[in-house]
């Protein structure tokens, strides 16, 4: 697309903050998951975005995975093992909201760009009508 | 005492220039003329909405990943409409125009 190429190129950083938006979801549906301590715990994912390789926008390059999960005394749990140890996701939720905020933000910033750009075209549409 | 004055030159007859009939040549470039200009212009706006109305049979049926897909595309799809409906309102026009010149 190369006539209205800004909507696009703002499309593609709406596709990569939509993909944020998910991972962070992710993140925080799974904070509280315990697993035994001979599994492995849930990992974060993180979404690393990148130039489009065409040059035009921005892509997801990839998934990276954040550290592995955390031993925790509660001997109560179901899955403890035998010393009384589970396994928690090592996540930081106030890292994930604050990542939530930044990817909203991204989200709703390109879809502006997408605003601007369809008024913008319109006038140079309507450009010389009387 | 006076410089001598030229004779005037009589007047020689110029070969006549054959009429051209021809258009001038395109500058170098502009490869392709209006019709097929605005034909392709026709068939990109054909692209543009069968894109939208794929997205929004796939919005309807549930199986569309992104929402904005649907609407970028509807937007642009709706930005070629405007663009092509302003470049036939100026055709339109200025064949008027060139036909108002003989009355």
């Amino acid at each position: 697309m190369t006539l209205f190429s800004a909507i696009g190129i703002a499309g593609t950083g709406v596709t990569v903050h939509r993909k944020w938006l998910d991972a962070v979801s992710d993140n925080i549906a799974n904070i509280n998951n315990a697993s035994r301590t001979n599994a492995e715990a849930f990992r974060a994912r993180y979404v690393i975005a990148q130039e489009a390789l065409d040059g035009n926008g921005a892509q997801v390059g990839g998934i990276v995975l954040g550290p592995q999960g955390r031993i925790v005394y509660e001997p109560d749990h179901p899955l403890a093992d035998a010393q009384g140890y589970v396994q928690y996701p090592n996540i930081d939720l106030a890292g994930q909201m604050t990542q939530l905020i930044m990817a909203q933000r991204g989200y709703q910033a390109n879809l502006a760009v997408v605003d601007r750009a369809r008024d913008a075209y319109l006038a140079a549409i309507q450009l010389g009508r009387s | 005492m006076p410089a001598p004055i030229e004779p005037i030159s009589p007047l020689l007859p110029t070969p006549p220039t054959p009429p051209t009939l021809e258009a001038p040549a395109r500058t170098a470039g502009s490869g392709e003329d209006f019709a097929s200009m605005l034909a392709r212009g026709l068939q990109e706006l054909q692209n543009l909405q069968d894109r939208a109305n794929d997205l929004a049979v796939q919005a309807a049926t549930g199986t569309l990943t992104d929402v904005h897909h649907y609407t970028i595309a509807a937007t642009e799809a709706g930005l070629a409409v405007q663009l092509a409906a302003a470049i036939r309102n100026r055709a339109i026009e200025a064949f008027q125009e060139i036909m108002r010149l003989q009355a």
